[in-house]
């Protein structure tokens, strides 16, 4: 068992709403599950509760064999920023910084010093295809380069594991099927596990697994074959 | 034109717009009350000036006059009483201001405080002084309410209209035949209208510069969505009268609750006492007009500002949409602030007030234009200097957008500017803080002998213990002992009329208006600085709620991506801090420059205190105003999923 992240018993309620009726799911490292399901089938939810985002109402979340979802708002936010990246549709870039800067700013927040977190910020460039952009304002650059800085950004911190929802939605299909293949490969590289919430299948084929949310439950794939 | 679209996207913002389109309204009617207040207040001295001049009398042409007039002036219990002393010529007289006929003689009308205080006080300290009462003088005759004055009826051959008086201007005016009771304002009436002007300036600058920041808010909320309606094929026209529409129908809405919030206020504002007295509710209510003007151009400069600020989105509709880098301010912008800091040394207290209220009005003007600029570099060293990431967002913020950052800090800076040039205006060491002492009057030639010899016999008969000395010019009277206010009044009214048309006065009171000056420029520095407070507060607080509105999406990322908030609040906190300590330090010494040709004498402690208390006052208040959107920031960053407006 080498599993980085487990959730179980995941419930969580919205009112009269089940959100989550109970969901089990367990990610190894470097492995990429996609969760995939129809809008309002609750799939969102589940990556909230297992990033540390949002509080189960029932169940529990292991990263590493520690129990996290009981955990303080500080101590997650700390979790968040320290072991977990995140890859997000749209926004997740700050206009007023340089790209570099953007990667740069979850090593700084943990307290490293600025010349080295822009340093590092930008080996993370030349793989990800983004040689010469460093220095560019994320209003300069394409949805893809945006994306794929926002994928080094994820990644800076070295994390346990990457959680991304609808990370290609904003772009085209050329262009999401290349950042999905750079998210999957660079995630794999670095050891981490990967989690995508999508509604499409080709992103979701580039992941080893792919788990169905219905009505808050887990139809098809939740367990490993 | 689209009115009806421009009502949907106005009521359909959302909570949170609606939040911005209500912070609009309330900025717009704070300003529209402080607008309506600045200028009824020039009103209301003009008012004031217009009912003292009565008692200035203009010599008539010869042949023409049908009256004597004469002023003096005298003292009770350390308040000065104008008392004005008539005679008829002729028929013709007519009934002066406030009184229904003209006073015969041996007739005495008092105004109303005086009155009361006659009635209140042993009338051999007070009431004695005068003729029995005859009658009331109404407001029309009174300069403010708790005035004292006093108007007299004599005969044109009585001593008191024929003998000479001073000639000093501080002493009353000499009995002068007079053609009417018009008069012209006094000297010092035209003296205040002069500094209420200046600091109608003061005042209205701020204001302009805070409601046009209010049309942006507007704006800025909604650039996004306008540029995607140009984006689908509205044309420049259409978006411009939707916007401006939608800034108007707010700014009016907003001026309305203005004009009423200050018509509330007028209770309250009188009661703020200048020259020694508050003032008649009726000044301080505006000509009809005044609120109509303010109600046609408050909405209309709302509207032009938010076409101003509007023009990036219509010139291009990607720009706000893609959020590339702004274009760079010019330096030039400095270069305005120079050149008229560089005629600031020209002026004297010689200069023309026009040129005067011209040339502070561009300083502060000028101080504004250069703000942004400034808050660029500013954001540039601090981006370039940082090592934590709250420096480095609040620096780049800073490059990013300096107009709104100098929005926030510019109303403490323009402040720190008055408070500057004020700071040096304020008369230090006129009171020389003398005792009661000595009562003297000046006495006719070859008489003082007899004079003293009556003091005496006056003075014993009141029961007053006093010293009686006599010179060639002048008999001095000093109470025994320390004299208490009551003793020294008794004194006064024993030795009233002693000499005819004169008034025995002491060192204290002659010192009396130069104390009512520097206690008035007090009084007024204090409203100027409290009205520039109001609106740096306000003006900060509504930025601060804003700016986080319009960053909400990158607010909230931050949070789920595990940024502790404090980070987020030190990055706002240092976004603020950093240049209102530039800027409002660099505002002072501006204004400061500006006060030196001005200076009257060495600045005392009062100035600098005040200065210091405005500083204190201005970081807490702006810091304070930030820190209380906290719980916006809170709740905004509280949504875990943030999804595209």
């Amino acid at each position: 068992m080498n599993d980085v992240l487990v959730g179980q018993a995941l419930t969580k309620r919205f009112g009269q709403t089940v959100a989550l009726g109970g969901v089990d799911l367990a990610v190894r490292a470097g492995e990429a599950v996609a969760i995939m399901g129809p809008s309002g089938s609750g799939k969102s939810t589940l990556l909230h509760c297992l990033a540390g985002i949002m509080k189960p109402d029932g169940g529990e979340v292991r990263l590493l064999g520690e129990r996290i979802d009981g955990m303080r708002e500080r101590a997650r936010s700390a979790l968040r920023r320290t072991r977990f990246g995140f890859v997000f549709q749209f926004g997740q870039l700050l206009p007023e910084l340089a790209a570099e800067e953007n990667v740069a700013l979850p090593l700084m927040l943990s307290g490293v010093p600025r010349a080295k977190a822009v340093r590092q910020a930008r080996s993370w460039f030349g793989p990800l295809g983004l040689g010469g952009m460093e220095t560019r304002r994320p209003g300069e650059l394409s949805g893809g380069q945006a994306q794929r800085v926002a994928i080094a950004r994820a990644l800076v911190t070295k994390p346990a594991v990457v959680f991304a929802d609808e990370p290609t939605g904003a772009l085209d299909q050329t262009t999401g099927q290349e950042t999905m293949r750079l998210l999957v490969e660079a995630t794999r590289g670095n050891g981490a596990g990967l989690v995508v919430v999508t509604h499409d299948p080709n992103v979701a084929s580039w992941c080893e697994r792919t788990v169905e949310v219905r009505d808050g439950l887990l139809a098809v794939g939740g367990v490993r074959t | 034109m689209n009115l009806d679209l421009t009502w949907r996207l106005l009521r359909g913002g959302g909570r949170k717009g609606m939040l911005g389109t209500w912070l609009t309204l309330g900025a717009v009617a704070v300003s529209t009350m402080l607008l309506l207040f600045a200028v009824t207040a020039n009103f209301a001295f003009q008012a004031r000036a217009d009912r003292g001049a009565w008692r200035v009398p203009v010599a008539a042409a010869s042949g023409k006059a049908v009256a004597v007039e004469a002023t003096r002036y005298d003292y009770v219990r350390g308040r000065k009483i104008t008392v004005v002393d008539l005679a008829a010529l002729n028929g013709r007289a007519p009934a002066p201001p406030g009184l229904a006929r003209f006073p015969a003689p041996g007739e005495a009308w008092l105004s109303p405080a005086l009155a009361e205080l006659a009635g209140r006080l042993p009338a051999d300290q007070l009431a004695a002084r005068f003729p029995a009462r005859t009658g009331v003088l109404g407001e029309e005759a009174l300069i403010h309410p708790e005035e004292l004055v006093a108007v007299v009826g004599h005969r044109p051959d009585a001593p008191e209209m024929t003998a000479a008086r001073s000639d000093e201007w501080t002493a009353g005016s000499r009995p002068t035949q007079v053609a009417d009771l018009v008069g012209r304002p006094s000297e010092d009436a035209r003296g205040y209208q002069i500094l209420a002007l200046i600091a109608g300036v003061l005042m209205v600058v701020p204001l302009l510069v805070f409601g046009g920041a209010a049309a942006r808010l507007t704006v800025a909320r909604r650039d996004q969505r306008l540029a995607t309606l140009r984006l689908v094929g509205a044309t420049p026209g259409q978006v411009v009268g939707m916007t401006v529409a939608e800034a108007v129908i707010v700014a009016f809405a907003g001026a309305l609750a203005g004009t009423a919030a200050y018509a509330l206020a007028v209770p309250l504002l009188t009661r703020i006492e200048i020259s020694g007295g508050p003032w008649f509710a009726a000044d301080l209510l505006p000509h009809p007009l005044v609120p109509a003007a303010c109600l046609v151009a408050v909405p209309l400069l709302v509207g032009l500002s938010a076409v101003a600020g509007l023009r990036r989105v219509v010139v291009s509709p990607l720009g706000v949409a893609k959020r590339e880098t702004p274009p760079a301010m010019r330096w030039f912008r400095a270069l305005a602030l120079l050149a008229v800091l560089a005629v600031v040394p020209m002026l004297g207290q010689a200069t023309s007030v026009t040129v005067v209220a011209v040339v502070i009005g561009l300083a502060f003007l000028c101080v504004n234009l250069v703000g942004p600029w400034v808050v660029g570099i500013i954001g540039r060293v601090t981006a370039a200097t940082a090592r934590r990431p709250a420096g480095l967002l609040a620096g780049r913020r800073l490059v990013d957008d300096p107009r709104s950052a100098w929005r926030t800090v510019s109303g403490v800076a323009m402040t720190g500017f008055v408070a500057g040039f004020l700071a040096l205006l304020t008369p230090g060491a006129l009171a020389t803080g003398a005792t009661p002492g000595e009562l003297r009057v000046l006495v006719p030639e070859g008489s003082p002998s007899a004079v003293a010899e009556q003091a005496r016999e006056r003075l014993g008969k009141a029961g007053v213990t006093a010293t009686v000395r006599r010179s060639d010019k002048l008999v001095g009277v000093t109470p025994a002992g320390h004299a208490d206010p009551a003793t020294m009044d008794r004194a006064r009214t024993a030795l009233a009329g002693l000499v005819p048309g004169r008034t025995p006065t002491s060192d204290a009171d002659h010192e009396h208006d130069n104390v009512q000056i520097i206690d008035d420029i007090r009084s007024g520095t204090v409203v100027v600085l409290s009205v520039s407070f109001l609106v740096a507060i306000a003006s900060a607080g509504i930025t601060a709620a804003s700016s986080i509105l319009d960053r909400r999406q990158t607010y909230g990322l931050l949070r789920l991506a595990g940024t502790p908030l404090t980070v987020l609040d030190r990055a706002r906190r240092t976004e603020t801090l950093v240049p209102l300590a530039v800027m409002g330090g660099g505002s002072i010494a501006v204004g400061v420059f500006c006060g030196l040709p001005f200076m009257s004498g060495a600045p005392d402690g009062g100035g600098l205190t005040m200065l210091l208390v405005c500083v204190g006052l201005g970081f807490a208040g702006v810091l304070g105003a930030g820190a209380a959107s906290r719980p916006l920031l809170r709740s905004v960053t509280a949504d875990p999923a943030p999804r595209p407006d």
